[in-house]
C-alpha cells in the first residue's frame, strides 16, 4: 500500500513538472538579524547547511551532478527533496535554487534569498522569496489539497520557520 | 476703446499665448506610458516613461496578467486569469470603461495592425479567441496546441503566432481565415513569443534557450541564454530576452546569433517592451514588484521603479501618442 501511495504521488509530481496552472504563487518574507550582513551571508550561502536552521530538514547532503550542485534533503516525514543550486551572487549577497524532485503539496518551486544591510553595521535583513504553483493544473473544480491555498500554506510554513531558525542560529553564534 | 476694454483685450491675448505655449509643450512631450499588470494585487500601474514615475493604479479583475495596447481605439485590454474576464481601459481617462466576461482564463493578448481585432490564448480550452474591439464580442474561436501561452501578430504575413507551452510547438495561423499555415517544433516549454518582420522569437523556458524562426524558409536557430528565459523581443537587429531565474536579460546580436551581453534587472524579470521615444527597455520584475529601465545606448540599467505586487505585464505594454 505504501508503495502504491509513493507511486501515485511520484506520478502526480512527474505530471506536475510537465505543466502548471496559470498563476504563480508568491511567498516573500524578511527577518532582521542582529549580526553583520557578511556573517549572515556566510550561513545563507552555505547550500549544504540548511539542516542547521530549517527544522523540517532532518538531514542534508550535497551531491555534485556534472557541473551542478544539488542538496538532497531528508524531511522529518522521511520524504526526500532534491534541490538544485542555481546561482550565488557575492556582490548582491543573493542565492537562488529550485526544487527538482520531491513529494510536496506544490510544484515548480524556485526561490531566492537576499542578505542586505540593516540599520547599522551589525544588523542585517534576510529576505526569502519563493515562487511556485499549486499541484492541480487543470480547469476547476480543484481537488482538495491541490489548490493555491494548500500550496501557499505549505511554503509559508517552510519560509516562516526557516527565517526564524536562521535568526536563532546566527544570533546564538 | 475704453481702458477697461483694452485691459480685457490684453488679458485675452495673454491667455491665448499661454494656451498656445501649453499646446506646444504637450506636443514636444508625447504621451509615453507603460501599463503594468500587478497579478498579486489586481491592479494595473500606469508608469509615465518620460518622468519615470507611477501616475496611478487602476483596479481591474482578479489576477491580471496579459496586456495589449490598441492605439487606434485608445484602449488597453487587460486579461484577468482568475476572474476569467477582460478589463478594458480607456487610455485618455485611465479608467476601466467595461469588463468583458469570458468563459476561460485569458493568457496572452495581442491586437492586429488596424486594431479592429484582438486575439487571446485560452489556457484551459486550448483555443485562440478572436474578439472585435468594437464591442468585444467573440468573432471566432479555434483549437490550437496544448496550453497556448504567448501570442503575437505578424503584420508582414498577416499571421497570428502562438506558443503552445506543453506541446513544445509554435503555430502560425492566418489572421483572417484562422487556417493553420505552419507548425514548428521548438524547445521545451515555450512561453513568451514575439514576431518582427520575418522572424519569430520564442523563449524555451526549460531549455534555457530561445528559438529564432525565419518565416521565409522556416530555418530555426537555437541560442543559449540565461536561466529560465521567459520572453524575447526584437529591436533593431538585436533580441532582448528576460531570464526569469537569472535576474537579468540577455542581448543577442541577430547578425551573428550570439549573446553579446547580460544586464542585471530586478528579481524574476518576466516581460519586456521598448520605449522607442527614450530608446530604453522596460522590464517587469515579478519578484521585486517593480520595473527596471535600461538605456539601450549605454546598455546599462538607469532606474528601478516600484509598481505593484507581482508585476508581470505579459504582452506589449507601452502606449505612445
Amino acid at each position: 500500500m505504501k508503495k502504491l501511495i509513493l507511486f501515485v504521488s511520484c506520478l502526480i509530481f512527474s505530471l506536475s513538472v510537465l505543466a502548471h496552472g496559470p498563476t504563480p504563487q508568491k511567498v516573500q518574507e524578511s527577518i532582521t538579524v542582529n549580526v553583520s550582513p557578511e556573517k549572515a551571508w556566510e550561513l545563507v550561502k552555505d547550500f549544504g547547511a540548511i539542516s542547521t536552521w530549517l527544522s523540517a530538514a532532518k538531514e542534508t547532503k550535497i551531491e555534485k551532478r556534472g557541473e551542478d550542485t544539488y542538496r538532497i534533503i531528508t524531511l522529518e516525514s522521511g520524504d526526500k527533496l532534491d534541490e538544485k543550486l542555481r546561482s550565488t551572487d557575492e556582490d548582491l549577497k543573493k542565492i537562488r535554487w529550485e526544487i527538482t524532485k520531491g513529494n510536496v503539496p506544490f510544484t515548480d518551486f524556485n526561490a531566492y534569498m537576499i542578505v542586505s544591510k540593516g540599520s547599522n553595521d551589525n544588523e542585517s535583513v534576510i529576505q526569502w522569496t519563493a515562487r511556485f504553483y499549486r499541484v492541480y493544473k487543470l480547469n476547476p473544480p480543484i481537488p482538495e489539497g491541490q489548490d493555491d491555498a494548500t500550496a501557499k500554506a505549505a511554503v509559508q510554513g517552510f519560509v516562516d520557520s526557516g527565517l526564524a531558525g536562521l535568526k536563532k542560529v546566527l544570533e546564538s553564534k | 476703446m475704453s481702458i477697461r476694454n483694452k485691459l480685457f483685450l490684453l488679458l485675452l491675448m495673454g491667455m491665448l499665448i499661454i494656451s498656445l505655449i501649453f499646446t506646444f509643450l504637450s506636443q514636444i512631450e508625447p504621451v509615453n506610458r507603460a501599463y503594468i499588470t500587478n497579478q498579486g494585487e489586481n491592479t494595473v500601474s500606469v508608469v509615465d516613461l518620460n518622468t519615470l514615475s507611477v501616475d496611478q493604479r487602476i483596479a481591474v479583475g482578479s489576477s491580471p496578467l496579459g496586456v495589449a495596447i490598441v492605439p487606434s481605439k485608445n484602449l488597453a485590454v487587460i486579461g484577468n486569469v482568475d476572474s476569467k474576464n477582460l478589463s478594458i481601459i480607456n487610455l485618455d481617462k485611465n479608467k476601466v470603461v467595461s469588463t468583458i466576461p469570458l468563459d476561460t482564463a485569458p493568457l496572452g493578448i495581442v491586437a492586429n495592425a488596424s486594431g479592429d481585432k484582438v486575439f487571446i490564448t485560452s489556457w484551459f480550452k486550448n483555443q485562440v479567441l478572436a474578439l472585435s474591439t468594437h464591442d468585444f464580442s467573440v468573432l471566432h474561436s479555434f483549437s490550437v496546441g496544448i496550453t497556448p501561452s504567448g501570442i503575437a501578430f505578424n503584420e508582414k504575413y498577416n499571421a497570428i503566432v502562438v506558443a503552445n507551452r506543453d506541446a513544445d510547438t509554435v503555430e502560425i495561423y492566418d489572421a483572417d481565415n484562422y487556417k493553420l499555415r505552419k507548425k514548428v517544433k521548438v524547445g521545451s516549454h515555450p512561453y513568451g513569443i514575439s514576431t518582427n518582420s520575418s522572424f519569430i522569437l520564442v523563449a524555451n523556458v526549460y531549455d534555457d534557450t530561445i528559438s529564432i524562426i525565419n518565416m521565409e524558409n522556416w530555418v530555426q536557430k537555437v541560442i543559449k541564454v540565461g536561466f529560465y528565459p521567459y520572453n524575447a523581443i526584437v529591436h533593431e537587429e538585436k533580441a532582448y530576452v528576460t531570464n526569469a531565474q537569472g535576474d537579468n536579460i540577455s542581448i543577442i546580436d541577430l547578425k551573428t546569433f550570439q549573446e553579446i551581453k547580460k544586464i542585471n534587472t530586478g528579481e524574476t524579470p518576466e516581460n519586456i517592451s521598448i520605449d522607442k521615444i527614450n530608446n530604453r527597455l522596460i522590464v517587469t520584475n515579478w519578484g521585486s514588484d517593480s520595473v527596471t529601465i535600461i538605456d539601450l545606448q549605454t546598455q546599462e540599467p538607469i532606474a528601478q521603479i516600484k509598481t505593484g505586487l507581482q508585476s508581470r505585464a505579459f504582452g506589449q505594454f507601452i502606449y505612445t501618442k
